[in-house]
């Protein structure tokens, strides 16, 4: 049986890639790192492939590896950053929120947490349920993250008005 | 909200960089390998080796074969199924082999199995001739058993459908041993098993092939991001396409021309590829 499902998934990783590689790309801003991402996360995928109980969460569950790995790398990125004290944002108490430039760049400036959830939600159309799923937080969590965001964003959701 | 449509839109018209298929795929490969590693090795320790046969199985267990026959890529009046699948590992090296055959094709098939058979055969037995030789080396250049029991070498050979329709398949078998990178081969089957043959560019792109690929194949090239990374026709780069350029078909039913490692670009990019529309 795990053949099958092996070939399940290795279809899925290759017809799906671009999606892959822009949720990467959003987390990460940089081509190199996306691309490294993404190969990362297939093959930590095929590795642990025992781990995905149900095949219909396929998705969900490689989001998740994926998401992970992205988190990963911002996380030694810090690490490693060094910022003179004289290009340090002056007004970095502030909520980082440029008023110009459009709403995907604005999605962008937002706590990476609270972009994830965003990003999953309107871009990738994720149901809150699987994002709790992939970003591995109690659902509760996740809405409060969802409507924080869309507060920063100064957007109200439709029927809210 | 409507606002998200286009934050959407920016979203997904983020370029998509020509090598990300080659790096999905190598995380495949890697996945994959590390997993056989990981699975089968260190428990089993060194001394006892280990043997894994899984023959036929798709033969043997009609729940699989069902299974496979609700895959969409498998359908028609013949199907490209796995016949010999194993894993063998011993203290040395692991050896994968996933052997593909056509079933419910006629002598022409048969023909093909055979030949694949024979590669399948070969590559694995090559796999085993470079383990044994580097074995040899390692040991009498002053390695230690203990140190050798380090390497996890592995010697595969795969394959992979590309596309398949009621009477045409176009799949490849891929070789590889994980230590040297120069055995990493791909051999391309386009077959159309109604008319019983294989399929040439010729067949697909009619007789004007070798013109319609080196123009597609030139305005790829000089559309990449950066055009240099193709080796100049002048220090050994692409010139043009001939009878042994290899290519499959994609689902849309398009020849795409692949050429290996170090023959257009530098190894790093691995087989190259170039989709040739009709």
């Amino acid at each position: 049986m795990s053949k099958i499902r092996e070939t399940q998934l290795t279809t899925f990783l290759v017809e799906d890639q671009a999606r892959f590689y822009r949720l990467a790309y959003s987390y990460l801003h940089s081509r190199e790192e996306a691309l490294d991402a993404v190969q990362t996360a297939v093959c930590r995928a095929l590795e642990k492939q025992e781990s995905l109980k149900d095949a219909d969460a396929m998705r969900t569950w490689f989001y998740r590896i994926l998401v992970n790995v992205c988190t990963d790398l911002l996380r030694q990125r810090k690490r490693v950053t060094l910022v003179k004290p004289e290009e340090l944002d002056a007004g970095s108490y502030e909520d980082p929120l440029p008023e110009d430039g459009s709403l995907a760049r604005r999605v962008d400036a937002l706590p990476p947490e609270i972009a994830a959830v965003i990003r999953l939600r309107f871009y990738e159309e994720l149901s809150l349920q699987e994002i709790s799923a992939v970003v591995n937080c109690p659902l509760s969590t996740v809405k409060t993250r969802l409507y924080t965001g869309l507060k920063k964003l100064r957007i109200q959701l439709e029927g809210e008005e | 909200m409507n606002e998200f449509k286009r934050a959407k839109e920016e979203y997904e018209s983020t370029p998509i960089p020509a090598e990300l298929e080659d790096r999905v795929r190598a995380g495949i490969r890697q996945g994959k390998a590390n997993r056989a590693r990981r699975g089968w090795g260190r428990r089993l320790g060194t001394v006892a080796a280990c043997f894994v046969v899984m023959f036929g199985v798709l033969n043997l267990s009609p729940t699989v074969a069902a299974a496979a026959a609700d895959f969409p890529v498998l359908g028609g009046l013949f199907q490209v199924l796995t016949v010999r699948s194993f894993t063998d590992e011993n203290g040395d090296r692991t050896v994968e082999v996933e052997q593909p055959a056509i079933q419910g094709g006629g002598a022409f098939a048969q023909q093909v199995n055979e030949e694949i058979r024979k590669r399948v055969d070969t590559k694995t037995a090559e796999g085993e001739q470079l383990v044994a030789e580097y074995k040899e080396a390692f040991l009498a250049t002053g390695g230690t058993q203990e140190e050798w029991e380090q390497h996890n070498l592995a010697v595969s050979v795969t394959y992979d459908i590309k596309s398949q329709t009621e009477t045409v398949v176009s799949f490849l078998v891929e070789s590889d041993v994980s230590f040297t990178g120069a055995n990493w081969e791909r051999t391309y089957y386009n077959l159309d098993l109604a008319a019983e043959k294989e399929l040439t560019l010729a067949d697909v792109l009619g007789k004007d092939w070798v013109t319609v690929c080196n123009d597609a194949i030139r305005e790829q090239m000089a559309a990449a991001e950066d055009p240099a990374v193709y080796f100049a026709a002048d220090q050994g780069g692409f010139t043009t396409v001939d009878e042994t350029t290899q290519f499959y078909l994609n689902e849309a039913g398009d020849p795409v021309v692949v050429f290996p490692p170090y023959t257009v670009a530098p190894g790093a990019m691995g087989y190259v590829e170039f989709p040739i529309g009709q």
